[in-house]
């Protein structure tokens, strides 16, 4: 089996930067997220040649560095971006594995029947569809081909440099001369949560270094109880990287891109921005995109009035297509807000099968007149359309503009409740 | 159907006016005039919004918000 890996080093830096890639020339790195720990983020090439890494406290980076500029993240773009990536290579049929923006991995062989019989012709037409500067490469194993794309050099706009694929077989003599700051990346991602870096990756790293292994050839070497002993677990899972070994490729499952947005005027916090997070949540749930489907895991993004953005990830205990339960999820996140917001944005980011419902035998009045009110609703929709039943949000009723009072949301009706008889908040 | 995004978002009027007082709403008398009341906003931004709010009583007994955007000069009702 070969796995196809695309590589786009700072693909949150280049975000960040947005059109201005000439920065990259100088020293310049991601500054922390708001709330977040007081390290910098990716950095660029000339700012890596003072030493600054990913993960490194803010005061270090900038003793190391004191021209260092440091732009304010913009992860609402970064996974935009990266998203749009991901589908494109779900377009031409790969089943793709994600795990940060800039990394993804795919396997080849079921693709070969499409694109070509070689495997270099599928990486190659990946590349394509890509449509921007990457690297890319191939091997039996997802590190091996992470490992090998490092070294490649950048496809795309013109630049067509060629495509290595480790044969199987080859991976453990291919990676043994290669340095063993390689493991960093992929321990970070295999070890944490996604979204969250374990330190305790980028500290092996580090002690591997200083007991003179350097190369990951210098690790597989070693005895594997001696790793155990010394390192643990995570050990255990570098010495396996390190001789070839890797867990199979998890890909995920393509799914509709369902994402409401709303811009606010003027920047909001506090209260305005729960309304529009209450208008965000009944956009998404009337989404006819959502076929029924419960949300499992949401993503708010919000563009700051400083400039970056900021995002967070509220995952349900259980999935649920009830606004209320996924308000209770959202707004608290809402308060980690460092800045007021000019833009706001939710994402469902898991969705689960259509919801059925359960009759039940000795339904009560309240749950007859809520399925007869959902029927009702249903065939309203259907005589005069979708935007035929809607309902009026509370938006900013204290404000001296009328228009801004209130908006229309989609009605969804008592059924996409999954609490029987409770009131939505806000309506009228 | 275009879908409504918002109930109050005004709508353009035709006001007759006497020296700068709505006589005639749409076609019908205005009875009175009840309040009126000046609204400045935004004007931090690009857009800045002033209106000159109406609150009248035409001939029918039926009361109507309207208000003359200051910068345009144009009459819009609203609810």
């Amino acid at each position: 089996m070969t796995i196809g890996c695309i590589l786009i080093p700072r693909f949150a830096l280049l975000a960040a930067v947005g059109g201005r890639r000439e920065m990259l020339a100088g020293p310049v790195a991601l500054a922390p997220e708001p709330g977040r720990e007081q390290a910098v983020g990716e950095a660029s090439g000339a700012a890596e040649a003072f030493g600054i890494r990913p993960g490194m406290p803010v005061s270090e980076a900038l003793g190391r560095c004191p021209q260092l500029a440091l732009r304010p993240p913009d992860p609402g773009r970064t996974a935009s971006g990266w998203e749009r990536i991901l589908r494109r290579l779900e377009s031409i049929g790969a089943a793709v594995e994600s795990n940060r923006a800039g990394e993804a991995f795919f396997a080849v062989d079921g693709l070969s029947g499409i694109w070509g019989p070689r495997r270099e012709d599928v990486l190659a037409r990946a590349g394509r569809a890509v449509g921007t500067p990457a690297r890319i490469a191939g091997a039996p194993t997802r590190f091996c081909a992470r490992a090998a794309a490092t070294m490649a050099r950048s496809r795309g706009r013109g630049r067509a440099a060629p495509i290595r694929v480790v044969a199987a077989g080859g991976e453990r003599e291919f990676l043994a001369p290669l340095p063993v700051d390689l493991l960093d990346c992929a321990l970070r991602d295999r070890m944490a949560p996604p979204g969250r870096d374990d330190p305790a990756a980028g500290r092996l790293v580090a002690a591997l270094e200083r007991l003179g292994v350097r190369t990951l050839g210098d690790l597989a070497g070693l005895p594997r109880i001696a790793i155990a002993d010394r390192f643990g677990a995570l050990g255990l899972r570098a010495h396996d990287l390190a001789r070839g070994l890797d867990t199979p490729l998890r890909p995920r499952t393509p799914h509709e891109d369902l994402v409401q947005a709303i811009g606010l005027p003027e920047a909001a916090c506090g209260p305005q921005l729960e309304r529009a997070l209450d208008l965000l949540i009944e956009r998404l749930l009337g989404d006819p995109r959502r076929q029924g489907r419960a949300i499992r895991a949401l993503s708010v993004e919000a563009r700051l009035a400083g400039g970056g953005s900021w995002s967070a990830t509220a995952v349900l205990r259980s999935a649920s297509a009830s606004p209320e339960r996924l308000r209770l999820a959202v707004a608290p996140k809402l308060g980690k807000l460092a800045a007021p917001a000019t833009a706001l944005a939710l994402r469902a980011v898991d969705t689960t099968a259509a919801a059925g419902s359960q009759p039940t035998l000795d339904g009560n009045p309240r749950d007859r007149r809520r399925e007869r009110l959902t029927e009702a609703v249903r065939q309203v929709r259907v005589a005069a359309g979708r935007d035929a039943v809607l309902r009026v949000l509370d938006v900013d009723p204290g404000s001296r503009v009328p228009e801004r009072w209130a908006t229309l949301a989609p009605y969804n009706g008592p059924g996409d409740s999954d609490e029987p008889g409770h009131d939505r908040r806000g309506g009228r | 159907m275009s879908r409504p995004t918002n109930p109050y978002a005004p709508r353009a009027i035709t006001v007759a006016t006497v020296g700068g007082r709505p006589r005639r709403i749409a076609g019908r008398a205005v009875e009175a005039v009840r309040d009126q009341w000046l609204v400045e906003d935004r004007w931090w931004t690009a857009a800045p919004l002033r209106r000159h709010y109406l609150e009248v009583v035409l001939a029918g007994g039926r009361c109507l918000v309207v208000y003359r955007d200051v910068a345009t000069g144009r009459w819009y009702e609203q609810r």
